[in-house]
């Protein structure tokens, strides 16, 4: 930006390039963003697939399979997957980071026939497995959707 | 059908779970290059274990 600044006030005809620059900015960032929003709607969908789309495999693999570990042995031990019909500001909590995984969290609902048993450490332990799982997912979409705006990831 | 399966962990076990998990995910989100993330979840790893074995210390004369 400030290289651009210098050029402009030396010659007039770097300065007609540059407002070129400036009027086609907008239309081309504006469809990166799109595109950026869309990856990382797609990486909190299913995770890891915003990685994916970017080719980044080592990372959405990883992804994939880590929050897919935490879900399974989530519901394995019987970790309670909050509903939105929580009531308390804590059920509301939990229900948006449960909901961070994505479809896994549909997965989670149906797995979970027998229901939470929170009573014991392990129900416990599961609760917060699944909620780490939803709020890893999230970082990583939010990664995958900075990498796809050109930040360094 | 997962349901079915319990699992039965002890905390420690599930706290080293946890805790390589996340060191996974975070070693591979945030490093490139293969040795550096190796590095980084090993460290990630010791950390996560020593810090919440020093909790559970700490807390260990107020839980009776």
């Amino acid at each position: 930006m400030s290289e651009e600044a210098t050029t402009d006030t030396t010659t007039g005809l770097a300065a007609g390039t540059a407002t070129a620059d400036v009027a086609t900015a907008p239309a081309h960032q504006q469809g990166n963003e799109i595109l950026a929003i869309v990856i990382g709607l797609a990486g909190w969908l299913v995770p890891g697939l915003g990685h994916a789309l970017q080719k980044m495999w080592g990372r959405a693999l990883a992804c994939f399979l880590t929050v897919g570990a935490l879900v399974f042995l989530g519901v394995g031990m019987r970790g309670n997957v909050f509903g939105s019909e929580g009531g308390d500001a804590f059920g509301m909590l939990g229900y948006v980071a449960d909901l961070g995984t994505g479809s896994f969290y549909f997965a989670a609902r149906a797995l979970e026939t027998q229901g939470s048993d929170v009573a014991h450490a392990e129900g416990d332990y599961g609760t917060r497995f699944l909620a780490a799982a939803g709020v890893l997912n999230l970082l990583a979409a939010l990664h995958a959707y900075e990498a796809a705006r050109g930040r360094k990831a | 059908m997962i349901a079915t399966i319990a699992l039965t962990l002890s905390h420690f076990q599930a706290m080293t779970l946890f805790a390589l998990l996340i060191s996974i995910a975070f070693g591979f989100l945030s490093r490139r290059r293969t040795s550096d993330r190796v590095k980084y979840i090993i460290w990630s790893l010791f950390l996560f274990l020593l810090i919440g074995v020093g909790i559970g210390w700490a807390m260990y004369p107020f839980s009776r």
